[in-house]
């Protein structure tokens, strides 16, 4: 998993002319002020650039910049730009959409995503995103909804720099994202440098900085290939303006093959398929799998041998289907074959490689990007043997192994076990259900709002549509965990990733891109001040009319941090009366209909009465079923 | 404002609070937790203790409840939050004395990591008669929600739950 760009495709392209012609430019521009070096690794023996100090922009460029610059008319030097090759590969890959802010990095591409194409900007589709983190943040949320990566395309080191949490929450997530940087080393000098992607490659899956045009083809592939791999994470790929411009000439776009993901072998899944039929009841513990074809498996296989099963649906992506007949705890408690599918199981385990691969082969410097005392993740835990071994992978031979040993009295037993189950699961789930109601109508009618009462309002007008609730939702209760029903792959999006603030509307217009064109909407319930990082999402969504209901959980804090000085003061005997400094968002209050109005988004609010949510949700559910985007300010209980 | 108590008063107050807090964590044990599952089961496993007088005003408390970021855990009238307050029967609000000894009592925890316990409040911090305001508006606290059965959006969730499974 080292950088690439030293392929023997790009060494043959190499050297060529025009390469010499571009380095001779930077050089000349430096006045021979810096040193020259070689890029350490990266497969450019040839590439001197200037070392040290920022290259200025040439004559002409600046005569461009400024608009004296006139091509000759009716001449057109490049017939087929680089960057139409770079869009057909990612179209090939089913890339449909590259988030970004513009660059002159990437101008070539951006024009070829604006211009190519019949219809141009369709897969992938340009999405305009106010700041490059947010471009990460829709990436990383896409790849959680649909187990699979769309684009950010980011500007030079600035661009990098302002995406560097965003990727790194989406590192920490083990979420798929391909991200592209564009690199023009003879225009701003400080918006380049020899190795862009040295500032993140401690918390990236894979990198490459290709030194030709078909190398950065293949790169863009690979990328997207290792993003898919377990362990999987973002990649980032540099792509250098003058590929992107430069002429194609003849260039075939190289084939794309998925990757290729192994499971365990042929014995392992035959002596898990024997333990699922031998047992009197076999249990399947379920986490994160990788796409909703693991969930399709992971549903088959426990059908075919009359398994109850567990489910993370309600902490993440990717997991059993909460209100299938098979989940909960089944009727018998006794389980004597536990089979753990990303997740513990009594007998045996099968995990795929997670971030600690990735930190071990990358964060070789020990910056501790995977956590300092802390790591672990859903699913984790449980006693059995554990394999490293993809277990969306592995399900198709355990399925075929158990459809070849099953027996018609297997068959007899599994049908029957399969009604008990079915019966005991439903009534365990309306019992936690009423239970659950029970503590949920606690502060129904309180002032402000209580964040039960926002899930418990939402449920009606979401049950009946296919929803996503993307936004994290520990810092608002959690209470759809309880509430609600998770049956799809994407019920619920999980966690920030590590933590990081200026998530919840970038990733939940991320899951609305993947929610478009699929019938689908997408619930943010979205805290005050993780929105403050990041607002300009609200324009996006406008500007593409994605489905998204923004939800404001506004207790008007920070509030976690509220409680944590609270009692920092309590132990040090000082009162609680300042707890408030640096922790609150009062005086004046942010008002977030205003807000999302400046953006161009349709809303309502601050919203204090509880009596009013309903019709308030009804109409945003309207709206956004509709595609247009909408914002309810509910001003809440603290938690 | 501050009322200084004689170190009799104290000493009754610390005593009387050790005894109610031993009281207090065998509840809140028995009920898995003070805060929302004992909700869910008020009055189930628990049995009131009597409460005391009130002597503090309301009016006051209500502000300093505020002023002292008590909502941050409890909510801004005790029903919800990380550790709502109504519906508990915490033998810790059964009297002023206990109340206020449990303020007083949490000195030692100085945990390394970040902590959302509750704080502690040596008198310095919050005078005797401040934390009589407060408990007086802790004491109008009242459980105001509808029954389950009157709040249709929480029958269609119980509803929605029996449903049968559609992939």
């Amino acid at each position: 998993m080292a950088r690439s760009g030293n392929t023997p495709e790009e060494k043959s392209k190499q050297g060529v002319d025009r390469r010499g012609f571009i380095t001779g430019a930077a050089v000349g521009a430096a006045a021979g002020a810096a040193a020259l070096v070689s890029v350490p690794g990266s497969g450019a023996r040839n590439r001197a650039v200037p070392a040290g100090a920022a290259a200025s922009p040439t004559p002409q460029q600046v005569e461009r910049d400024a608009g004296n610059a006139t091509p000759p008319a009716e001449v057109r030097a490049v017939r087929r730009p680089g960057s139409d090759l770079m869009v057909e590969v990612l179209k090939d890959m089913g890339v449909e959409y590259v988030a970004s802010n513009p660059g002159s990095s990437f101008e070539g591409l951006q024009e070829s995503i604006a211009n190519y194409g019949n219809p141009p900007n369709t897969m992938p589709e340009f999405i305009t995103a106010l700041h490059e983190e947010t471009s990460v943040d829709m990436a990383h949320g896409y790849g959680k909804a649909e187990g699979r990566p769309m684009a950010a395309l980011l500007h030079g080191t600035i661009g990098i720099q302002h995406a560097a949490m965003a990727i790194y929450q989406t590192y920490h997530d083990e979420t798929p994202a391909l991200i592209l940087a564009g690199r023009d080393v003879g225009f701003i000098g400080a918006h380049s440098a020899n190795d862009m992607a040295g500032m993140v490659r401690s918390y990236t899956r894979w990198d490459a900085l290709p030194t030709s045009l078909e190398g950065s083809l293949r790169a863009i592939q690979e990328g997207y290939r290792q993003a898919m791999t377990p362990p999987r994470g973002p990649t980032l790929v540099v792509l250098d303006l003058e590929f992107q411009k430069e002429e194609a000439g003849d260039l075939a776009v190289p084939a794309y093959t998925p990757p290729q993901i192994t499971g365990i072998d042929r014995t392992t899944a035959r002596e898990i398929a024997q333990g699922l039929l031998a047992a009197n009841n076999p249990r399947i513990q379920v986490g994160g799998l990788r796409t909703p074809e693991g969930v399709r498996l992971a549903v088959e296989l426990a059908e075919l041998v009359g398994a109850s099963t567990s489910t993370s649906a309600t902490g993440g992506s990717m997991s059993f289907p909460q209100g299938h007949p098979l989940c909960g705890p089944g009727d018998d408690t006794g389980y004597d074959y536990t089979l753990g599918l990303e997740a513990g199981g009594a007998q045996i385990s099968l995990r795929r490689p997670n971030r600690a691969t990735m930190v071990a082969e990358r964060d070789t410097i020990g910056i501790g990007f995977n956590g300092i005392g802390g790591g672990g993740g859903r699913g984790r835990g449980g006693g059995g043997a554990s394999l490293t071994a993809d277990a969306e992978a592995s399900l198709p031979a355990i399925i075929e192994e158990v459809r070849r040993l099953r027996t018609a009295d297997n068959e007899r037993v599994i049908e029957e076990r399969t009604v008990r189950h079915a019966t005991t699961n439903r009534e365990a789930r309306i019992q936690a259900v009423t239970q659950a109601v029970q503590a949920a109508r606690i502060g129904w009618d309180a002032t402000p709002v209580s964040t039960a009462r926002i899930y418990a309002e939402l449920w009606p007008l979401i049950m009946n549509e296919d929803w996503c609730l993307a936004s994290p939702s520990n810092f608002s209760g959690g209470h759809h965990a309880r509430l609600w029903v998770h049956n799809k792959p994407y019920s619920y999006l999980g966690g920030q990733g590590a933590g990081g603030m200026g998530y919840g509307a970038g990733a939940s217009g991320g899951a609305a891109l993947a929610a478009k064109h699929r019938g689908r909407i997408v619930i943010n319930v979205q805290t005050d001040g993780d929105l403050n990082y990041t607002p300009g999402v609200l324009w996006s969504a406008a500007h593409h009319k994605l489905p998204m209901l923004t939800i404001m959980h506004n207790n008007r804090a920070w509030h976690q941090e509220l409680m944590f000085l609270e009692y920092m003061a309590g132990v040090r005997g000082r009162g609680t009366d300042r707890a408030h400094i640096g922790t609150t968002l009062r005086n004046p209050d942010i008002d977030y209909r205003k807000m999302a109005e400046a953006y161009g988004m349709a809303g309502e609010g601050p919203i204090t009465d509880p009596t009013q949510l309903a019709a308030a949700f009804r109409r945003g559910v309207n709206s956004v079923k509709r595609g247009e985007p909408y914002m309810i300010d509910v001003v809440t209980q603290p938690r | 404002m501050y009322s200084v108590p004689g170190t009799k008063t104290c000493i009754v107050a610390i005593a009387v609070a050790a005894l109610t807090l031993a009281v207090a964590a065998a509840s809140l044990d028995a009920q898995g937790r003070g805060g929302r599952g004992g909700n869910a089961q008020a009055g189930a496993n628990t049995t009131p203790l009597p409460p005391g007088p009130v002597t503090g005003s309301v009016a006051n408390g209500r502000e300093l409840y505020f002023e002292h970021t008590c909502y941050g855990c409890h909510g801004f009238n005790g029903e919800t939050g990380a550790r709502d307050l109504v519906g508990t029967n915490s033998p810790i609000l059964a009297n002023e004395t206990g109340f206020i000894g449990y303020l007083r009592l949490r000195t030692d925890e100085a945990p390394l990591f970040p902590s959302t316990r509750m704080p502690n409040y040596p008198e310095s911090a919050l005078g005797d008669d401040e934390a009589r305001d407060i408990y007086a508006f802790i004491r109008s606290f009242r459980l105001n929600a509808p029954d389950v059965e009157d709040i249709p959006a929480l029958q269609t969730i119980i509803e929605s739950a029996s449903r049968p499974y559609e992939p």
